[in-house]
Order: C-alpha cells, then structure tokens, then sequence
C-alpha cells in the first residue's frame, strides 16, 4: 500500500515538474509578447530615420558633443549656415563633404574641402560607402554614423 | 557604474528557485523508492549562483536584455537536473586530489561561466578590441587549432583537447568566437562595398571577388584544419554560421547558394576521403545495419525516444539508471537531449528547445537593435551560432541528420562548452546594454 502512494506521489511530482517548466515557458511568451506590444519596439519600426549621426568630439560645440542628429537622405556638411548639418569650426570649409544615402549605403563624398574628409582616420578622394559605426572626422569635429 | 533594477529578469528566474531542487527530490525518490528528497546542495548551490548572477549584473548596473539570462538558466536547470541523476562516477574529475561527480564538476563550471558572464557583460565597453585587431584574431584562432591538431589529446577519434596540467579544455569553443568576431568586423567594414558593387555574367550575379577573399581565405584555412582534425559538426556549426553572416550582411542570395553549393561539394570530398565522415553518414542511412557496433548510440538514442513517447517515462524512470551503466557511452555529452526525451517526453523535449528559441529570438532582437553595423553582425553570429548548435546536435539525435559530436549549449556536460555560451551572452547583454544606453540618451526608447 505504502508503495502504491509513493508511486502516486512520484507520478504527481513528475507532473509537477513539467507543469513547473511550461509554467516558465508561459512567463517568457508573456513577456515577449508585452515586448513586442511595447512602445519601443513600435517606435522602432515606425521610425523613418535611415540614419543617425552621433557628435564623439566637436571642440566649438556646434554641433553639440554627446548630441545625435537625425539624418535625412541628403545632407551637406559644412560651415555655411544653410548646411543641413551646420558645423562651426575654424578647420571646417563652407561646403566641405555630403553625406547621401543611395540604394543601400551611405555614402560621402569630399565637396574639395580644405582640410579634407575623414573616414576612420583615413582622407577619402572619392565617394566613399559608409557602414554603421564609420567615424567621420570633419575639422575637428568626430562623428559616428548610427542606426 | 550605477545599480539598476532588473525586476523582469528576478521573476523569471524564481520558478527555479523550486523546479531545480524538485526536480533533484523528484529522480532521488525515483532512484531509491523511499520518500526522500536526497542531498540538496547543488540544486541549492545552481538557484544560488544564478540569482547571484542576477545580483551581480544589478550591481555593476547592466541595461541589457532581462531575458537572456533567465532563457539560459532555465535550460542550464534541465541540464542540471539531468546530470545529477545520471552516475556521478562516470565523467569525474580529480582536483588537487578530491575526487569530483560529474554533477559537481559542472555545477564549478557553472560558476565559471556565470562569473565570465558578468565579467564580459561589464568589461565589454569599447568594441575597438575586438574590431580594429580582427586578423590577430583571426591569426590566434588559427594558431590555436593548429597548436590542437599537433600536441591535443586524442578521444574518440578527434583531437580536440589540450591539457594543461590537469585541466583539459576545447580550444574550438573558443575558435567559434573569435571566428564570429573576426566575420562580424571583417563584414561591418566591408559590408556596403559587398552589398553594392558586384559584376554579372549573364543573369547571374558574381560577388566582388577581391573584397570576398580574405575572409574566405580565412574561413576556408579554419574549416581545413576542423576536418583534418575531424571534428565534423564544428565545421558544420561553422559554415551555417559563416553563410548567416554573409546573408545578413548582404541580404545576397547568391550567397547562400554559391556556400551551399560548396558544402555539398565538400560533403561529397569528405565522404570519399575520410573513413570516419563515411561511417557517421552510413550510420545516419541506416543505423540498424550493425546496431551492436558502429550504429549503437543512434540505435540506443532511437529506442530512448521512442520510450519516451508524449510525456516521457517520468523524471528519474528513464533506462539510464539501470545497474548503473548507461546504454548510450556518450549520453551526458552528445545524447543528452535524448536522454531528456525518454523522461520529460516529446512535451519536455518541446519545452526545451522553445527555450533555446527564447533565447535566440532575444539575441536577434539585440542585433535588431544595435546601432552599428559591427554590434549587429556580432550579436547575429553569436546568436547563430547558439542557436545552429543546438538544433545541429538535436537533429543528430532524432537521426534527422548525421550526428556529430557537438554539445547541447547549457545542457551538455563539458565545462568548455558551457563556458563559451556564457561568454556569448555575456557579449549579447553588453550589446544590448550599450543600445539601451545610447536610446536613453537620445531620449526614444526606456
């Protein structure tokens, strides 16, 4: 008799066991579906922007360092004020360097700047594509291509 | 550093607080037929590091993903509980003299990984190490295997172990990250370039060659030395992930053709030259055609998953505890998902592999997230490789593939496995760690 309710009770431990285990599958479906229900997440997707450009290290603080500025597919960069990423740096030129995205890429392109353009330490002479996580150095100003 | 809360993570890791040592209870009443739960203090001691874990992540203030870890511990649980049951004297280790259980020297292992874990996570701030030194990578994982292949330890027919002292380790677990570091970087630099230029003959699409080259160079050397070392799943791992990288990068289709095309090639060369591929693949067809020799396991791993059925032969009543010998001489390594099944069933062999997807849809999403290209390429391949692993090793179990001697991430005995898919979590959760920091700043986002 004693061994039929020991079997009993393994058998209803065992059980235990495995509802235990699903009821932990059940708390990970729940919250990855209030993950993916969440703000962040349908922020993310709706988010138009095809790029950022993070400012690393910028001397005259236009653009401000530690700022990240939303990019659109076409932008100049450049000490002119029309520039759509307006840089104030004595080493900077009025028009110095574009940054489109075409297809894919990004690319950026040296508008005969006098200090040149910068892609990872190195001056570029033609259209050169970017992948995220490039630094851009333009006068004295670093900055990061993000997603 | 700042503490944080990580109150999502807390609460899935409770329910182990109770599965683990239950689970010990319920194979020690099994086993004895008495009602007693047995020694308790590694089910205690795995609940214990695990939380600590946890504790430890808050403390040094990690804003990463609050799923990985619990996705982790979870199967680790399952794991644990597995190896316990089985005989302790069976995989051993003597250390300064103590003589170790199997379970045991996991459970070290454990503790191992887990502080490994937090280690990466924390020190992982500047990816600069790892991106801009990628061919010295690259170069020591190469060294590394070839140093295996000369002075490693031979088992089973492989040379995969180096001993230093009394300390053995698997230098291909190892190999499989920093191969995914070395792709990552190489791809997040040239990723465009690949993506964009390429010339065509007729309708098909040929890759710039030139760009293509050093990282298949590279890759091709690693798989050399993996098949001469015959180490058949590794390179199998290896390739599925290399060709997933790829894919991501480019989004090329041709890419994945022209690799596949590749490894049928290579499987058909492999075949003919080496005897070992030969019987694996011949045990695959049809195992039953010596089931007392080289079809053995395969056979004993059938007949374990067929007892099982749909919900198992109960926790602790599977066959592996019959006068103490296992049927299956690998079975806490390359068959323990096999042994899962005799005693959880079809509904726990489900459970764990939805956990593993878990994890891996929590590694996708921190890829999806990463703001540059090199975090997103390295949190894919890690992910990949996790993920590629253990669906590998499971269908090699069900005989759905040929099977190769790879673990079972988190489940599997074997401290450099383990190891390893710590430190590949620690990498995802400083990933996602940095992002989350990056969105705050922005002001979108947590």
């Amino acid at each position: 008799m004693t061994g039929e309710v020991l079997r009993l009770l393994l058998l209803a431990l065992q059980l235990g066991f495995l509802a235990l285990l699903y009821v932990i599958l059940f708390g990970f479906a729940r919250s990855l579906l209030r993950d993916l229900r969440s703000a962040e997440v349908t922020q993310m997707a709706s988010q138009s922007g095809i790029g950022r450009l993070a400012v690393l290290e910028s001397p005259d603080d236009e653009p401000p360092a530690g700022s990240s500025i939303a990019l659109g597919p076409i932008n100049s960069i450049g000490r002119n004020v029309n520039s759509t990423i307006f840089v104030e740096d004595d080493f900077v030129s009025g028009s110095h360097a574009m940054l489109t995205f075409r297809g894919r890429s990004w690319f950026i392109e040296d508008q005969g700047s006098t200090n040149g353009t910068y892609v990872n330490g190195h001056r570029i002479d033609r259209p050169v594509a970017l992948s995220f996580g490039d630094e851009l150095t333009i006068g004295r100003v670093r900055m990061r291509l993000e997603r | 550093m700042q503490a944080v809360s990580r109150p999502v993570e807390l609460r899935m890791l409770l329910p182990l607080v109770v599965l683990v040592p239950l689970g010990f209870a319920v194979t020690n009443i099994a086993r004895t037929d008495v009602l007693d739960p047995g020694p308790m203090g590694l089910a205690i001691g795995y609940v214990a590091l695990v939380i600590g874990a946890h504790l430890a992540l808050r403390l040094v203030g990690n804003r990463g993903d609050q799923l990985l870890l619990p996705a982790a511990a979870a199967i680790g649980a399952v794991g644990i509980v597995m190896l316990n049951r089985l005989p302790q004297s069976l995989f051993g280790t003597d250390v300064f003299g103590v003589e170790l259980g199997m379970a045991t020297t996991q459970l070290l292992w454990f503790a191992v990984g887990l502080t490994a874990m937090v280690a990466v996570a924390t020190l992982y701030r500047d990816d600069g190490i790892l991106r801009h030194y990628k061919y010295s990578w690259a170069l020591a994982g190469a060294l590394l295997l070839v140093i295996t292949f000369l002075f490693g330890r031979e088992v089973n027919g492989a040379r995969l172990w180096i001993y230093i002292g009394p300390v053995g380790f698997q230098p291909g677990e190892a190999i499989k990250i920093v191969l995914v570091v070395f792709i990552a970087a190489y791809l997040a630099e040239k990723r465009a370039l690949l993506s964009e230029a390429s010339a065509r003959i007729g309708p098909i699409r040929i890759p710039p060659l030139p760009y293509l080259l050093p990282m298949v160079a590279i890759f091709v050397i690693v798989m050399l030395i993996v098949v001469v070392s015959r180490d058949l799943g590794t390179a199998l791992l290896f390739l599925g992930i290399f060709l997933t990288m790829l894919f991501v990068a480019t989004g090329r289709r041709s890419y994945v053709l022209l690799g596949l095309l590749l490894f049928v090639v290579g499987s058909f060369v492999a075949y003919n030259l080496f005897g070992h591929v030969r019987v694996r693949v011949d045990n695959w067809i049809d195992p039953f055609a010596d089931p007392s020799g080289t079809g053995y396991q395969t056979v004993q791993a059938l007949y374990a998953f067929g007892r099982g059925g749909l919900f198992g032969e109960g926790l602790g009543q599977g066959l592996p505890s019959i006068s103490g010998r296992l049927p299956i001489p690998a079975l806490p390594t390359d068959f323990i998902f096999a042994a899962v099944a005799e005693e959880l069933g079809l509904i726990g062999a489900f459970a764990l592999l939805a956990l593993a997807m878990v994890l891996v849809f929590r590694g996708l999403r921190t890829a999806m997230l990463a703001r540059d290209d090199f975090s997103a390429m390295l949190a894919v391949g890690l992910t990949v490789s996790l993920g590629l692993q253990t669906l590998i090793i499971a269908a090699g179990n069900v005989k759905l593939v040929p099977l190769t001697g790879i673990t079972f991430p988190f489940v599997s005995y074997g401290g450099s496995s383990l190891l390893a898919s710590f430190v590949v979590v620690g990498l995802l959760l400083a990933i996602s760690h940095r992002s989350a920091v990056d969105a705050a700043v922005e002001g979108r986002g947590p």
